[in-house]
């Protein structure tokens, strides 16, 4: 089965990650942690309800959101009163964005994806990202370390040469027993450290564990960060075909 | 002949309303001349800022990467190899060809971040096509190999930067990939090109090879020559040359550019409001022309009285009215003279006339402007001139030779 790693915008996916019971005595390699880790990930059909709250120095703005996330498709709309009306629309590789006020359809290509998604320390590459992280990064199992009192593996994946991705080195942390990653340290080329990414909070949901709960930090500014919180979501529910099209967005 | 005579002893005879009639068109065609110069002056200093601050006269690069330069791509490059082989061919009127790498960043200060251009240059080579002496506010140029940055006085200010300063600039290499450039800011400078003043971050270009994972590859060669009208006729005659060892490679003149369409484009709707000041001209001249008729109802009167044939009245005042546009053409020719004069010598500096950066209006130029000599915008506005009179002539003469001539003479 095909363990697609999938990362929508607003992170549902990205931190729907579901929890496989069996107890993992032997010892597993890096590339095995990282498909399971993946495999969790893989989300079919969901409907999440999310907030973020993005803080910048005493500046804190929140952003409330329903996702509706199929295959490779995902839709976003905001619902803060601010941004009330504002989508985004992921097909395939291509990002849509949409503004109520200008009326306005955007896609969002090139340069823009490596900025902050909605003024969030979440980069639209962030959340665009859907291939195998397996095929991009070769993993090797660095050792294990408690973190927040839970047993992790801690990974290391640097880029495969050649293949086109944002990182080019991903430190993980991955709860030994639930398979959810606990923290991922993002880094450039240059060795820098880009950004952090922590989870907070991992709830038990329809028999799987979730993070509900998680923050990313870009390291390149100071006092910046985004809080990321699921509020409630369902799985597998009856997405009308019509969901994922552009003139759905309008 | 007698009519011709007459006609110009009409004007002398009410000397007048002559002069007032020629100082209206002057004042028109004065209006027109000056609009024309400054609009020259205008045009000529953007294109000079982009040529000595960014562009160069010949821009080589593969043809390629001309269709998606406005992305500022990692693919379509050149090779290094490519600059020694402009270097040496021969190019007539060569002064200098500097290697760039031009590539998207985003600059950081540790709390904010802005969009940037990052250029990746050879100092040595970059001063022979576009010279910063004179314009570094703080510091001085970097040499290769540091880790050192030049930027816009502007743009340092808006992230509140200093000379001494280090600055992060993220970027994406060839594939996709964030990495981070950290350099120190060796020098700020404040050009007359706004874009360079607030968009552009230079740096060595080996640090920049080095960070877009590139190779020893590059975006351009901007190659400066002794006179930009030169670029039209060396430029295809360089690129047949560079064509033989690859295929791909194109040479572009400035005026090419697509910055250069922009300008284009904005004189174009500055040229309409011309247009327009010459509309309003005409109507003045011809209400002139229409009023110096009308009153002089009473004479046509007299000359039907006396036996003149209406083509002989129109005639006069044909000849009468065209007097007062010569007149008029020549006076603001005069005028134009000048005030071009003034204009192209003193200048004038709007940005502290009227306490607004030119660049906020789309003007893409800093400090004084200067105006242009345009002979024939001189030429054009003379003809104008004698042309509206003229033909503004005919209709009323006709109107008023057709009247009866016991009619007109009453109509005091």
């Amino acid at each position: 089965m095909a363990t697609v790693k999938k990362r929508f915008m607003i992170l549902s996916c990205l931190i729907l990650i579901s929890l496989m019971a069996s107890p993992m005595a032997s010892a597993m390699t890096a590339e095995e942690i990282i498909q399971k880790r993946d495999s969790n990930e893989y989300v079919k059909t969901a409907i999440a309800q999310s907030k973020m709250v993005i803080v910048s120095g005493n500046r804190e703005m929140t952003k409330t959101m329903t996702t509706y996330v199929e295959d490779n498709n995902g839709l976003t709309i905001f619902t803060n009163p601010r941004d009330r009306g504002t989508k985004f629309l992921k097909r395939g590789d291509d990002l849509w964005m949409f503004f109520p006020d200008a009326e306005d359809l955007i896609k969002i290509s090139g340069h823009m994806l490596s900025q902050g998604m909605m003024g969030s320390d979440f980069s639209y590459q962030d959340v665009m990202e859907s291939d195998k992280l397996t095929d991009l990064y070769t993993f090797e199992l660095l050792g294990e370390e408690e973190l927040d009192g839970r047993p992790c593996y801690i990974l290391e994946g640097v880029a495969v040469e050649g293949k086109q991705v944002s990182y080019y080195r991903r430190k993980s942390w991955v709860d030994k027993e639930r398979f959810v990653g606990l923290k991922e340290e993002l880094y450039a080329r240059s060795g820098r450290l880009l950004k952090v990414m922590s989870t907070k909070k991992v709830e038990l949901l329809e028999e799987r564990w979730y993070p509900v709960e998680a923050v990313m930090e870009d390291k390149l500014r100071k006092n910046t960060r985004t809080e990321f919180y699921v509020e409630a979501i369902e799985f597998n529910p009856e997405i009308p075909a019509a969901t994922f099209t552009l003139e759905n967005l309008r | 002949m007698f009519l011709t005579k007459l006609a110009l002893r009409n004007l002398a005879r009410h000397r007048n309303r002559t002069l007032i009639t020629s100082m209206i068109i002057a004042i028109a065609i004065f209006a027109y001349i000056l609009m024309d110069s400054l609009i020259g002056g205008m045009t000529d200093m953007s294109y000079a800022t982009l040529i000595d601050y960014e562009v160069g006269h010949l821009q080589v690069v593969n043809s390629q990467y001309w269709e998606e330069q406005e992305k500022l791509p990692l693919k379509d490059l050149l090779p290094m190899k490519a600059a020694a082989q402009v270097a040496l061919a021969n190019t007539i009127g060569y002064k200098g060809g500097s290697p760039e790498l031009e590539f998207v960043a985003r600059l950081n200060n540790g709390i904010n971040e802005l969009p940037v251009i990052g250029k990746g240059i050879v100092p040595s080579d970059f001063s022979r096509v576009i010279s910063f002496d004179g314009y570094f506010v703080e510091g001085e140029m970097f040499a290769l190999g540091e880790h050192r940055a030049v930027m816009g006085k502007r743009l340092a200010d808006l992230l509140g930067l200093e000379k001494g300063d280090y600055i992060t600039l993220l970027v994406k290499d060839k594939n996709e990939t964030f990495n981070t450039i950290e350099a120190e800011i060796a020098g700020l400078v404040h050009t007359i090109n706004p874009n360079v003043n607030n968009n552009i971050v230079y740096l060595p270009l080996d640090l920049a090879q080095q960070a877009l994972d590139v190779g020893d590859e590059i975006s351009r060669i901007v190659i400066r020559l002794e006179d930009k009208d030169l670029a039209g006729r060396v430029g295809p005659e360089l690129e047949r040359g560079l064509k033989k060892l690859d295929g791909s490679i194109s040479v572009y003149p400035w005026y090419e550019l697509e910055a250069v369409s922009v300008a284009d484009a904005k004189n174009a709707g500055i040229k309409l409001m011309l247009a327009i000041i010459l509309l309003i001209a005409a109507i003045a001249i011809i209400n002139n022309v229409i009023l110096a008729a009308l009153e002089r109802m009473h004479e046509i009167g007299m000359m039907k009285a006396m036996g003149l044939e209406m083509k002989e009245i129109i005639y006069v005042f044909v000849i009468e009215s065209t007097g007062i546009g010569i007149l008029g053409g020549a006076l603001g020719m005069l005028l134009g003279a000048i005030g071009v004069g003034l204009f192209a010598n003193i200048g004038v500096d709007f940005t502290s006339m009227m306490s607004v950066d030119m660049a906020d209006w789309g003007i893409p130029v800093l400090g004084r402007i200067y105006g242009s000599w345009n002979f024939g915008t001189f030429v054009q506005g003379f003809l104008f001139a004698t042309i509206v009179s003229l033909l503004a002539s005919i209709w009323p003469a006709l109107w008023a030779a057709r009247k009866d001539p016991i009619v007109a003479l009453n109509q005091l």
